[in-house]
């Protein structure tokens, strides 16, 4: 019984090894086949690295519209320090309509879908978030995933999260649309420092506060900024941020003429809509407008005063001189 | 009919107090104007220059403390005056710096004098906007210390607001707006009204030298501070305060150190101003 046994076991194995060796051959074949079709990165570069080869095109964006001249030659550092510049990514993984082509190609291809295959989970966070929703509904070309993720020189060298350029164009582009926001941002100390090129991970710039793709409004409570998540995006670069902390008022209005204009709205309408003026005074922006107000006050008074002062001591000393009326120095 | 007559007009202890305020307020306005001015190219480079984030804010957070020191010096001066040598002068009287019932008399006597109606009237120790300069520094360093504690350490500053009032008062956001405004109140006095109250008079220009030698010549000051001359000629104390002048090297010594600040300090004003003018016109237009 036991020899039986273990003659089925030695056939068992026997068949085991057979069937993975027999894995092994199809899985080298069908590799090497793969590897036969498809292009090395080096083939596409032989050209697209050669100037007397590749020169411009137009490209028109699928989405947007919009027209552009671009360079078809590939700046290789650029792209192999961008976030699909690792050794795994090949030409063709993104442009998948010239797997097949050899030598020179049709110059129109079809567009990249960054989603589909790859970037599935931010591109449905970003299109079903908020953010995309409310464009539609006020008829607004969202933005495309080529248009954020842009490189310094071209759309193609993606560049990683932490890329400073990155973390700066961001700004600029957020900055584009939300204009009021971005002003008021570069009136305070995050938005100051930014502004002066330092765009590090340790200074927050718009997505460090609102996040990356849920882009929700942040009086949304799910939102990086709503009333379950505000501490810990604080915490984040303000270890032990508490209630009283996380109150901060990053977008301070008190240079924003709008907002003094509402101000003076909501006192005409005081009978009507007692609400509104009650609203606008229990803000924090009240007190830190006050207090502006008042030094710029102070600014221009001193000024006028003290300059006013030094000119006329200036204009009485010199007269007093040509007088002789310096009676001490020349009685001496 | 000149004589070669010296007085001393600030001991050794003040000329270095004054020296450290220089030092570190320097520091601190060509770090942090950038801050203020980040639109302008001149802001970037200066921030630059400074050795940028997070180096200038260190340059920043040093020259602070220097001027904590400078505070710390001071008001062990006053203890040691009021408490140990039992001087009430420093409160009340000719020598104090605190407004005197005098001044006002003399704020009128020179507004007469601006328009022609009398001569210029003869001041004592201190002048009465050398007095305003002296309380505006004592007043600017409280809030640009207390605002730059809390931009410091903004956790811990927030703290320290009731919880009710939290909803209200932003703490940092009020400092950084005191902070900004209180910094270009004073860079800009120091600059302009004080440079020019004190070193660009047309009988003082280039500088006038008495803070870094500590002399100041008879003629110089019955001329500018009759009074004191006078007053102290009576009491006899005059004689005492007699010193030898400054050597050469003395002077020149102080013109080296004291003209490129006046130099940094005005371009500094040149910048400020022209960038202020820019930003308004944007504004409007």
């Amino acid at each position: 019984m036991a020899s039986i046994l273990y003659t089925l076991g030695a056939v068992n194995s026997k068949i085991s090894r057979f069937l993975f060796v027999a894995c092994l051959v199809v899985l080298f074949f069908a590799a090497s086949i793969n590897y036969l079709y498809s292009q090395e990165n080096g083939d596409c570069l032989e050209c697209h690295t050669d100037p007397s080869k590749v020169d411009v095109k137009v490209r028109v964006d699928h989405v947007t519209g919009e027209v552009e001249i671009v360079s078809m030659l590939v700046d290789e550092d650029a792209f192999h320090s961008s976030a699909h510049g690792g050794e795994d990514f090949y030409c063709i993984d993104c442009h998948a309509d010239l797997e097949e082509s050899e030598g020179e190609h049709n110059p129109n291809l079809q567009p990249v879908d960054c989603i589909t295959f790859c970037n599935d989970d931010p591109g449905a966070e970003f299109l079903e978030g908020s953010h995309v929703k409310l464009m539609k509904e006020n008829d607004v070309q969202p933005p495309t995933c080529k248009y954020c993720h842009a490189g310094v020189k071209s759309k193609r060298d993606v560049p990683k999260a932490d890329d400073l350029y990155h973390r700066k164009d961001t700004i600029d582009k957020c900055g584009g649309c939300h204009e009021e926001f971005y002003y008021s941002y570069r009136n305070n100390l995050h938005g100051q420092v930014t502004a002066l090129g330092h765009v590090d991970t340790d200074i927050a710039t718009c997505v460090d506060c609102h996040g990356q793709h849920t882009i929700l409004n942040s009086s949304d409570s799910e939102s990086t900024l709503g009333a379950d998540n505000v501490i810990e995006t604080c915490s984040v670069c303000h270890p032990g941020a508490n209630d009283n902390f996380v109150k901060h008022v990053a977008h301070p209005k008190y240079k924003n003429i709008a907002y003094y204009k509402s101000v003076f709205g909501a006192v005409k309408d005081i009978r009507k809509d007692p609400e509104r003026i009650s609203g606008i005074v229990k803000s924090p922006q009240m007190i830190i407008t006050i207090l502006f107000v008042v030094y710029v006050g102070i600014l221009v008074m001193t000024f006028s005063g003290f300059g006013m002062h030094s000119v006329l001591t200036w204009l009485s000393t010199i007269l007093d001189e040509r007088k002789g009326k310096e009676s001490k120095h020349d009685k001496r | 009919m000149t004589n070669d007559n010296h007085f001393l007009r600030f001991s050794l202890f003040h000329r270095f107090s004054h020296f450290l305020v220089i030092i570190s307020f320097f520091g601190l306005v060509l770090t942090g104007m950038p801050l203020v001015f980040k639109d302008y190219g001149w802001a970037h480079w200066l921030y630059g220059v400074m050795g940028g984030y997070p180096t200038a804010g260190n340059i920043h957070r040093i020259c602070a403390l220097i001027t904590f020191f400078a505070a710390f010096l001071h008001f062990a001066f006053l203890s040691v005056q009021t408490l140990v040598k039992k001087d009430r002068g420093i409160f009340w009287g000719p020598d104090s710096l605190l407004i005197q019932p005098k001044d006002l008399l003399n704020i009128l006597g020179d507004v007469l004098w601006f328009f022609r109606l009398g001569s210029r009237p003869k001041y004592d120790r201190w002048i009465y906007w050398e007095k305003m300069e002296y309380l505006s520094l004592m007043w600017g360093t409280f809030v640009m210390a207390s605002t730059g504690f809390v931009l410091w350490f903004p956790v811990q500053a927030t703290s320290l607001v009731p919880a009710k009032l939290a909803a209200i008062i932003d703490l940092p956001s009020l400092a950084l707006v005191a902070h900004r405004y209180e910094a270009l109140l004073a860079a800009g006095f120091i600059f302009t009204i004080h440079f020019f109250h004190t070193h660009l008079l047309p009988e003082n220009i280039p500088m006038d030298e008495a803070m870094f030698t500590g002399r100041i010549s008879e003629e110089h000051m019955s001329h500018e501070r009759g009074v004191y001359y006078e007053r102290l000629k009576e009491s006899g104390d005059l004689e005492s305060l007699k010193v030898r002048p400054a050597g050469c090297g003395g002077s020149l010594f102080s013109k080296i150190l004291g003209i490129p600040f006046l130099v940094i300090g005005l371009l500094m004003v040149g910048f400020m101003l022209s960038s202020l003018i820019i930003s308004l016109v944007d504004m409007c237009c």
